[in-house]
C-alpha cells in the first residue's frame, strides 16, 4: 500500500512540476534565441560587408567612415577587373580537376587498403596496418620540405601531379574506412566467396556500396581540405596557369591590396562556389564533421 | 612443394592446389595494398625520413657533410625561433580558452532552443568552410582601422579611441595578435559548436531526469550534469585544437607575409620554417625545425591520449 501512494505523487508531480516551468521557460527561450541570434549576426556580418563592399566601385579609393551593407553604387566594375587580373576560369578548373581527381583517388586507395585491414588474412597485417597509422602522427609540416625537393628533382613542379600525387593515399581515410569495413558482416562476404566471386567483385559490389555514408564523409572532409589549402600549392607552382583558386587568392589578396574593391571580389568569387554547395550539402556536411570528428 | 606431396601421398594433387589457391588468396590482398603503401612509402615516409637525416646534416657543394646537432644548436639559440614558437603557443592557448567555454555555452543554448536551431548552426558553420585565405584578406579589411567592419561601427556606436588592430605589434588587447585571435575564434567557432552539440547529444537523459527528480535548477543541471559529462568532447577539442593551433600558416601568412609583420608579431612556427627553406634556402635549419615542430605534435598527442585513454578505461572499470 505504502509504496502505491509514493508512486501516485511522484507521477502526478512531474507534469506539475514542469507547467509551472513553462512561462520561465519560455522566457529563457526567447532570451537564447537573442543571444544566438546575435552570435549569428556577428558572424554573417563580415560576408555581408565583403559583398556589399566587392560591389561598390568607389570602395577603391575611399570607403564610409561607417561601414554599409549596402553599395552606394552597386556595379560589377571589381568582378571585371579582379577577372582580368587573374585567369579566374583556369583558376577553377586547376581547382575542380585537383580536389576531384584526389578524391577519387583517396577514396578508392583508403577503401582498397581499408578492405584489405578489415577482411583479409596475409602475414604481415598487423605490422602494414601500424605503418599506416604511424602516418597520422606526422604533420604535414614535417614532410613538406623534403617532399618538395623530390617533386622538384623529379621536375613535377608547376603540373597536376605535384598538386595530385602526394594527396592520394593516407592513414586517415585507410583507418575510418578500416573501422566502417569491419563492421560488416563477414558471413556476406564468405557468402559470395562462395559463389565464386573474386576479391576485387566482392569489394565493388558488396564492401562499397555498404560504405556509401563513410565515403561520402570522407569526399566531404577531402573536398574541403584539396579545396582550401593552400601551402602546398604555393611550394610547388609558380606560373599563373597552375594556381588553385585559393591560392590565387592569396597571392591576389597580397597583390591588389590597395584596391579594396578587387580583393573582395576575388574573394568573393574564391568562396561563393564553396558557400553555394554547403548551403545544398549543409546537413550531410555537418554530419561528416560530426562523425569523423575532423574539420576542413 | 615436392616435399609437401611426398609427405601427403593420399592426394597430392588437392594439396598443391591448396597452397596454390592459398597463395593466390594471400597475394590479392597484398596487391590490394601495394598501391597504397607504395604512395605513402613514397610521399610520407621518405619525406619524413628525409626531414630528420636532413636536420643532421649541412649541404656543401661536395655533398652533405655530418653537422651532428649543430643545427639544433642553432635553432634552439635563435631568438626568431623561440619567438615564432612563443606566437604560435600564445595564439593557440588564447584561441582555446575563448572558443572553448564559448562553444561551450552557445552549443548548449542550441540544444535547448525548440525552433530554429538548424539555420543558426549552418550560419555558425559557415566560416569554416571558408578557406583560412579567405578569411585573411575579408578580415584585413574588418580590422582596418579607419573605415574597417570593426572600427567603423565601434566608431558609430560613439566610441572615439579605437585599437590599431593589424597595425599594431604591440602584445595588447588591441593588437595584431588580437586581432588574429578574434579572427581564429570567428572562423572556428561552428566546429567547436558541431563537437559540442555532438557531445551534448550523447548525454543520457536520465542524468538529467535524476537532477530534476534532486530539485537541481536548470543551470545546477548544467553546471553539475552536462560539464562533468563533457568532458572527453573538451579533451578531444583540446588535442585537435592544439595540434591545428600549432600548425597554423594560412591566414597569418595571408596578413603578414612569411615574416608575420608587423614587427614578427604573427610569425608561426610553420611560418618561420617556410622562411628558413624558402626564402633563406637554409634547409638543413627548417629540417630542424620540421623535427622539433614533430616531437612537440607527438608530445601533445602521446601525452593527451594517454592521460584521456587512461581516466576513459578507468571510468569503464
Amino acid at each position: 500500500m505504502s509504496s502505491v501512494e509514493q508512486t501516485v505523487p511522484a507521477q502526478t508531480a512531474k507534469p506539475v512540476a514542469r507547467l509551472s516551468l513553462l512561462p520561465r521557460d519560455w522566457r529563457a527561450q526567447t532570451a537564447m534565441g537573442v543571444v544566438l541570434f546575435l552570435g549569428a549576426v556577428v558572424m554573417l556580418a563580415p560576408f555581408l560587408w565583403m559583398v556589399a563592399t566587392s560591389l561598390s566601385r568607389k570602395a577603391n579609393s575611399s570607403m564610409p567612415r561607417t561601414p554599409s551593407l549596402w553599395p552606394p553604387d552597386p556595379s560589377f566594375f571589381n568582378y571585371w577587373v579582379a577577372t582580368a587580373n587573374l585567369p579566374i576560369v583556369k583558376l577553377y578548373i586547376n581547382s575542380l580537376f585537383i580536389v576531384g581527381t584526389t578524391t577519387v583517388g583517396y577514396l578508392l586507395f583508403s577503401s582498397i587498403a581499408g578492405y584489405a585491414f578489415a577482411k583479409g588474412r596475409f602475414p604481415g597485417k598487423t605490422f602494414l596496418f601500424i605503418v599506416f597509422l604511424a602516418t597520422l602522427f606526422i604533420p604535414f609540416e614535417t614532410r613538406m620540405i623534403p617532399l618538395y625537393l623530390f617533386i622538384r628533382d623529379f621536375h613535377l613542379n608547376n603540373t597536376y601531379w605535384a598538386l595530385i600525387l602526394p594527396f592520394l593515399a593516407g592513414g586517415f581515410g585507410t583507418f575510418l574506412m578500416r573501422q566502417t569495413i569491419s563492421t560488416i558482416p563477414d558471413d556476406l562476404i564468405d557468402a559470395a566467396r562462395i559463389d565464386g566471386a573474386s576479391e576485387f567483385r566482392i569489394f565493388v559490389s558488396i564492401v562499397l556500396p555498404l560504405c556509401k555514408p563513410t565515403l561520402a564523409t570522407l569526399a566531404i572532409i577531402n573536398v574541403i581540405w584539396r579545396w582550401n589549402d593552400v601551402l602546398w600549392p604555393l611550394l610547388v607552382t609558380s606560373s599563373r596557369d597552375m594556381y588553385t583558386v585559393t591560392q590565387g587568392l592569396a597571392l591576389a589578396g597580397k597583390s591588389s591590396g590597395v584596391y579594396t574593391g578587387v580583393a573582395l571580389a576575388t574573394a568573393v568569387m574564391a568562396i561563393l562556389p564553396v558557400i553555394v554547395a554547403y548551403l545544398f550539402l549543409q546537413r550531410y556536411v555537418i554530419r561528416s564533421v560530426i562523425s569523423s570528428g575532423i574539420k576542413g | 612443394m615436392e616435399s609437401g606431396s611426398k609427405t601427403s601421398p593420399g592426394d597430392p594433387g588437392s594439396l598443391r592446389s591448396r597452397l596454390a589457391r592459398a597463395f593466390r588468396g594471400t597475394m590479392v590482398w597484398y596487391s590490394f595494398l601495394a598501391i597504397p603503401l607504395f604512395l605513402i612509402m613514397v610521399f610520407v615516409a621518405y619525406p619524413t625520413a628525409l626531414a630528420f637525416r636532413d636536420s643532421f646534416f649541412t649541404e656543401t657543394p661536395a655533398g652533405p657533410e655530418f653537422a651532428g646537432l649543430y643545427h639544433f644548436r642553432r635553432l634552439l639559440t635563435s631568438g626568431i625561433f623561440w619567438g615564432a614558437l612563443g606566437n604560435t603557443i600564445l595564439l593557440g592557448v588564447a584561441f582555446l580558452g575563448i572558443t572553448i567555454p564559448l562553444a561551450t555555452i552557445l552549443a548548449s543554448m542550441l540544444n535547448r532552443l525548440r525552433r530554429g536551431s538548424t539555420p543558426l548552426k549552418v550560419i555558425y558553420f559557415l566560416p569554416q568552410l571558408t578557406s583560412s585565405v579567405a578569411v585573411a584578406i575579408m578580415f584585413n579589411y574588418v580590422f582596418q582601422p579607419d573605415w574597417g567592419l570593426l572600427n567603423g561601427t565601434l566608431h558609430a556606436l560613439g566610441f572615439q579611441q579605437l585599437p590599431l588592430w593589424l597595425s599594431d605589434p604591440r602584445l595588447t588587447f588591441g593588437g595584431s595578435r588580437a586581432a588574429v585571435t578574434l579572427l581564429a575564434v570567428w572562423a572556428g567557432l561552428g566546429y567547436f559548436i558541431i563537437i559540442v552539440l555532438a557531445g551534448l547529444q550523447s548525454i543520457p537523459t536520465d542524468l538529467y531526469d535524476a537532477a530534476a527528480i534532486d530539485g537541481a535548477s536548470p543551470v545546477q543541471a548544467w553546471r553539475y550534469v552536462t560539464l562533468p559529462s563533457l568532458r572527453p568532447t573538451f579533451i578531444f577539442l583540446i588535442i585537435t585544437g592544439s595540434i591545428d593551433a600549432l600548425s597554423r600558416f594560412g591566414d597569418l601568412w595571408t596578413l603578414g607575409g612569411p615574416g608575420g609583420s608587423p614587427a614578427r608579431s604573427l610569425q608561426s612556427v610553420v611560418m618561420f620554417m617556410f622562411q628558413q627553406g624558402f626564402e633563406s634556402n637554409d634547409y638543413s635549419l627548417a629540417a630542424a625545425t620540421a623535427v622539433v615542430f614533430f616531437v612537440i605534435v607527438l608530445a601533445i598527442t602521446l601525452f593527451a591520449f594517454r592521460g584521456f585513454l587512461r581516466n576513459e578505461f578507468k571510468a569503464i572499470r
